[in-house]
């Protein structure tokens, strides 16, 4: 198992604490300069932070307690750059041998192209391959190194749409093949939900929040988060204890605001201005009021077609705030929605998600 | 056209571009990756011998080096090594007038290779010496063949240095350019003219080989 633990003031805050088991794939999201690339730096040993500890097993790779700071080539990592970062005068062979630590590193090198289906191009030098090929070839590379770690630098920022989506199935089944830690820098959210078992939020070097992408983008931790995992149904309010224990009040804008009934989970006090979201599934979008509660009147006030789905916009009666829905273009084009109607809607509380309004530190 | 002055010139022109490079190598590696505060102030030091004019660094390594001088009488006590109007001076002053024609291509070389490329190497286990002969210079070639080309020429090319430093002493530190220039004073024209012939070819040469490389380098890179 990858352990990570750093931090450091300058010149690029990190208070950042993770781990990473074999065979799984954690992605590290946040926007960019929020220290991702970073981390992945001390983890591959190319810099050190000021404090922390980082291990591969048993094997302490850095810790600052005892001055332990393993060189790049003692870690036996596996680095995919954003840009690949080949060797442009080598072959692809020559660029995957280069890595192998085995007496056959040549062979050895031609059978992992062949996984990649390079086989054919391995006498060609970098500039002779597409971006999805040079990606190939450092994944290749990383690979030859015989890794106890993966780790993956944006690897397709620089890789065409079309290109991306064979990687990403290429990617998933490797990562269902290889039984190693897997860590992917991204500041693509869709990436992350599409690859990786566990997502690490990132903002200014911390790590605000861990957990499956189901479980970050249902249940930010706080408003910063569904910021930057950009929830859409992201709202404010004023929250107020109930007569039972499990339930209370969600006051939608301010005290005034319609009201939601929402599970109590004891952790927000009594009037206490709150950050609150809601995934799309919990919201019913009906054309007559329905029965049960947390239903509020709305007006689709705009559809934006997208293909088969459009992006609609719901606006609340008595409210400045607006929920974002994907709706079929089907149901437009029935007439069961149009622009400018009423409709009803109705939040399950199960979906109901409330934070603090002030992002909470980070564990240090 | 004087034998011995070619023989002289040519000596020393690749004398000095083979034992120039190794310390060059070095130096314009550092320069190209190095953080450190000196750096400014080395480079400044090293464009010097081509703002000075040749006569001035000639005056300095005369009185430096000369017999008289304090260094000149210890290298001639300790080492036996006579500086001045020796073809071993000529070659000690063509180093130092050189420095720059030889650092700045190998510089601009060795700057032009992504720190990402050089990482690369080391995460794929590479020490920094493998790294330096396996992907560095092989990288920086072009610039280790520009560099090298630029100092032949430059030295076939340098007379001040060369008439201060060395003298006019026929078979040891008369060059191609000191020939020409006595045999224009002696009004053989026709001598001048040869030899004057061959500096330029040869420099031409040298010249069209460092294009050739730019050009080649600028491919590799699209």
């Amino acid at each position: 198992m990858l352990s990570v633990e750093v931090y450091q003031d300058a010149p690029v805050p990190l208070a950042a604490r993770f781990d990473c088991k074999p065979g799984e794939m954690v992605a590290l999201v946040g926007p960019s300069g929020s220290g991702k690339s970073t981390l992945l730096r001390c983890i591959a040993g190319l810099m050190h932070p000021a404090r922390g500890r980082i291990a591969s097993g048993e094997r302490v790779w850095f810790d600052g307690s005892t001055r332990t700071r393993l060189a790049p080539q003692e870690r036996r990592v596996g680095l995919v750059f954003q840009h690949y970062a080949l060797f442009p005068h080598l072959s692809a062979l020559r660029n995957v041998a280069l890595a192998s630590p085995r007496d056959d590193a040549d062979s050895h090198a031609a059978d992992l192209l062949a996984r990649m289906g390079l086989g054919q191009l391995t006498s060609r030098r970098p500039s002779e391959l597409s971006g999805g090929q040079q990606q190939r070839v450092a994944l290749a590379r990383a690979l030859a190194r015989e890794p106890e770690v993966l780790l993956l630098d944006e690897p397709f920022s620089a890789v065409d749409q079309p290109a991306r989506h064979e990687l990403y199935r290429e990617l998933a089944e490797l990562h269902r093949g290889v039984a190693l830690p897997m860590v992917l820098v991204t500041h693509d959210l869709h990436e992350a939900r599409r690859l990786a078992d566990r997502m690490v939020i990132i903002d200014g070097g911390t790590t605000l929040q861990q957990g499956t992408p189901a479980q970050v983008l249902s249940q930010p931790r706080n408003a910063r988060v569904a910021g930057l995992v950009g929830i859409q149904n992201h709202f404010e309010g004023v929250f107020f204890h109930g007569d039972d224990p499990q339930w209370g009040r969600l006051c939608w804008g301010s005290r005034e605001g319609p009201q939601l009934l929402v599970r109590d989970k004891h952790r927000i006090e009594e009037g206490a201005l709150v950050s609150w979201v809601v995934p799309a599934e919990f919201i019913g979008v009906h054309r007559s009021e329905p029965g049960g509660a947390n239903v509020l009147r709305a007006r689709l006030a705009e559809a934006l077609p997208l293909g088969d789905i459009a992006l609609c916009r719901f606006e609340i009666e008595g409210l400045r705030a607006a929920v974002q829905l994907h709706q079929t273009t089907a149901q437009l084009q029935r007439g069961e929605l149009v622009v400018g109607e009423p409709v009803f809607l109705q939040f399950d509380p199960a979906g109901v998600h409330i934070m603090p309004r002030r992002a909470l530190p980070a564990p240090h | 056209m004087d034998a011995d002055a070619a023989r002289v010139s040519l000596w020393l022109a690749g004398l000095t571009a083979l034992t120039l490079l190794p310390a060059s190598v070095w130096l314009a590696r550092w320069l190209a990756t190095s953080a450190s505060p000196a750096r400014p102030l080395i480079e400044a030091a090293l464009l010097l011998p081509l703002l000075l004019p040749p006569t001035v660094i000639g005056f300095y390594l005369l009185t430096t080096l000369g017999g008289a001088s304090p260094v000149g009488a210890w290298l001639a006590d300790h080492l036996g090594l006579r500086l001045v109007f020796s073809f071993e001076g000529l070659l000690f002053a063509s180093w130092l007038i050189n420095l720059p024609f030889m650092v700045q291509p190998l510089q601009r070389a060795f700057a032009a290779i992504p720190r990402s490329v050089r990482e690369a190497a080391w995460v794929s286990g590479l020490s920094g010496w493998r790294t330096f002969w396996r992907i560095e210079l092989p990288l920086a070639w072009p610039g280790v063949l520009a560099g090298a080309a630029l100092t032949f020429a430059h030295t076939l090319g340098e007379f001040g240095v060369v008439l201060m430093v060395g003298g006019n002493i026929a078979g040891q530190t008369r060059t191609l350019s000191i020939a020409i220039y006595d045999r224009v004073q002696a009004f053989d024209n026709a001598a001048a003219n040869r030899m004057s012939l061959l500096l330029v070819a040869l420099s031409l040469a040298a010249l069209v080989i460092v294009f050739a490389l730019g050009r080649r380098n600028a491919l590799q890179e699209r």
